[in-house]
């Protein structure tokens, strides 16, 4: 940690890279289920800047993964248009990473082989491969632990290995679909932190989706709350603090109170029951 | 527990108690000598087929015919079992054929064997192949076609080819049953090898011995011949569980 260069603290709008700009329009997905069509998403707008930081939160069911599934190119049956640089999505590509909640190695490599794998269709020649999976693991600060396997690895050691393999590939979009949601809670923030030192040095663009808006707004720039059946954008939220941010920042708490008033349906004052015979403080 | 020797020491308690209460029925008397032969007798009769070489001739004919057996058997039912699992047409074709096959005993296909392919040589390994290739196909199958989804994500999110996706992933995936697959391959192969040997006496072997000792009603070497079998099919299925190990050493110890 020590030998690391001092990282300026920089807002998203300064020194951003000119790729890994994502575009999303008029988005919608439906699944049939029995027979009947099943909205999932439902109309969704959103331009991303390059070199962004967006959370997204919403209630379970609201289709956030579903979304990360279709940007990544796994699902290519929807409506509407999703480009990343102009570029119309069809598939998947090197240039979009992701992250799943679980980390998804493969338990039958050793961790440099699960992040080299990634690199197995790249263009990086593969002499310098060696050095770049090196580099990778030393970013997610897992050297030492090239040869293990990922049952030898605690969760939040395999996630972050997850996280050097969806990185590896350097992609101009970066996906993380509830990257910590599994991780005990100390684990988390400290890979939150390590998210946030990871995403300063590389700054490609990151789609983070989450359920705990704490998170949501400790990292992203901009955070999009969601609003299920169908699931669509119920507001944007700007986040507009340099990084590396302070947890204890009081805007970053003010926000976080009114996000989880909206998620849980702000109390309206006419429906707020009336204790009766209140006493007086 | 995990000691060795202790482990083995414990493995010895119950055969030890059958060689002494073997000891006590040959020592009855009559007609229980004639069945249970003292193992004096047996020993005897060890140390006479051993140093003629014609125990070592046997156990080798018998080793070879199982190996050989098992690796046609177990490649071509790794080579089906794979194609089923990966190509649907074929799995169409040739799964309900597979599946009604295999019920029948493979002791019920032996006397049509018998008319096709006579006695001999190919007779013997196209059972003991077909012994080894039903849990293989299997094994395989299942294996293949179970391989987690989001494993096959991560295939597509890193562009793999359909080389690449079954050698990097479907594979290793499949692995842990493939190798329990071959596990049972090489238990069926073994006993079926020792049963053709018996029943199509010719051409040597354990079996043919056995059938022979039968006949002239020498117990005694029918008993070297069942020990033998044993201690080589023990010795052979603690080798690949061995291999297996390895093979599977990425899974960690399961508590």
């Amino acid at each position: 940690m020590t030998a690391q260069p001092r990282i300026q603290p920089q807002s998203a709008a300064t020194d951003a890279p000119a790729s890994g700009a994502l575009t999303l329009s008029a988005l919608s997905k439906r699944f049939a289920i029995e027979g009947r069509a099943l909205p999932v998403l439902d109309g969704i707008d959103l331009s991303v800047r390059p070199g962004e930081f967006v959370s997204i939160v919403g209630a379970s069911g609201c289709g956030k993964s579903t979304l990360l599934r279709l940007i990544v190119g796994l699902d290519t049956d929807y409506s509407g248009e999703i480009r990343l640089d102009g570029k119309r999505i069809t598939g998947t590509s090197l240039d979009r990473g992701i992250v799943f909640q679980d980390h998804r190695l493969f338990p039958w490599m050793t961790l440099e082989e699960n992040i080299g794998l990634a690199l197995l269709n790249s263009e990086i020649p593969k002499e310098q491969r060696a050095r770049i999976v090196c580099e990778h693991i030393a970013l997610v600060n897992l050297t030492g632990f090239e040869k293990a396997y990922p049952h030898q690895l605690s969760g939040g050691m395999a996630q972050r290995a997850a996280i050097a393999r969806a990185l590896v590939t350097e992609p101009t979009l970066l996906l993380l679909d509830e990257p910590l949601g599994a991780l005990d809670a100390l684990t988390r923030v400290h890979v939150q932190t390590e998210l946030q030192r990871i995403w300063m040095r590389q700054r490609s663009t990151v789609l983070m989706v989450t359920h705990d808006v704490e998170e949501a707004l400790y990292l992203g720039d901009r955070v999009i709350v969601m609003a299920p059946n169908p699931g669509r954008i119920r507001r944007i939220v700007d986040v507009d603090l340099p990084h590396p941010r302070d947890r204890s920042s009081p805007v970053l708490h003010r926000l976080r109170d009114e996000i989880l008033a909206e998620l849980t349906g702000a109390p309206d004052p006419e429906n707020l029951v009336r204790f009766p015979a209140q006493e007086p403080r | 527990m995990n000691r060795p020797l202790p482990r083995i020491a414990l493995g010895l308690i119950v055969p030890a108690l059958i060689l002494v209460w073997w000891t006590v029925q040959s020592n009855a008397g009559g007609a229980r000598a004639l069945a249970f032969v003292p193992l004096g007798t047996i020993a005897a009769t060890f140390a006479d087929l051993a140093t003629g070489g014609l125990l070592l001739g046997d156990a080798l004919t018998t080793l070879s015919r199982a190996v050989t057996g098992l690796l046609l058997g177990g490649i071509a039912g790794i080579a089906l079992g794979v194609a089923m699992a990966t190509l649907r047409p074929v799995d169409r074709l040739v799964g309900p054929i597979y599946h009604a096959v295999r019920q029948v005993p493979l002791l019920g296909w032996l006397p049509l064997i018998g008319l096709w392919l006579g006695n001999g040589e190919s007779a013997k390994l196209l059972i003991i192949g077909l012994a080894a290739f039903y849990p293989t196909v299997l094994g395989t199958y299942e294996g293949i076609a179970h391989v987690e989804r989001r494993y096959l994500d991560v295939g597509r999110v890193y562009g793999f080819g359909a080389v690449q996706r079954f050698r990097h992933l479907l594979l290793p995936a499949a692995l842990p049953l493939i190798l329990t697959g071959i596990t049972q391959a090489i238990a069926f192969a073994w006993i079926a090898t020792i049963g053709v040997e018996i029943l199509l006496g010719a051409g040597g072997g354990l079996g043919a011995t056995m059938g022979i000792a039968q006949a002239q009603q020498r117990m005694d070497i029918i008993l070297v011949a069942i020990a033998v079998t044993a201690l080589l099919g023990f010795a052979i299925n603690h080798l690949f569980a061995r291999l297996r190990g390895h093979l599977l050493r990425w899974q960690g110890n399961p508590a």
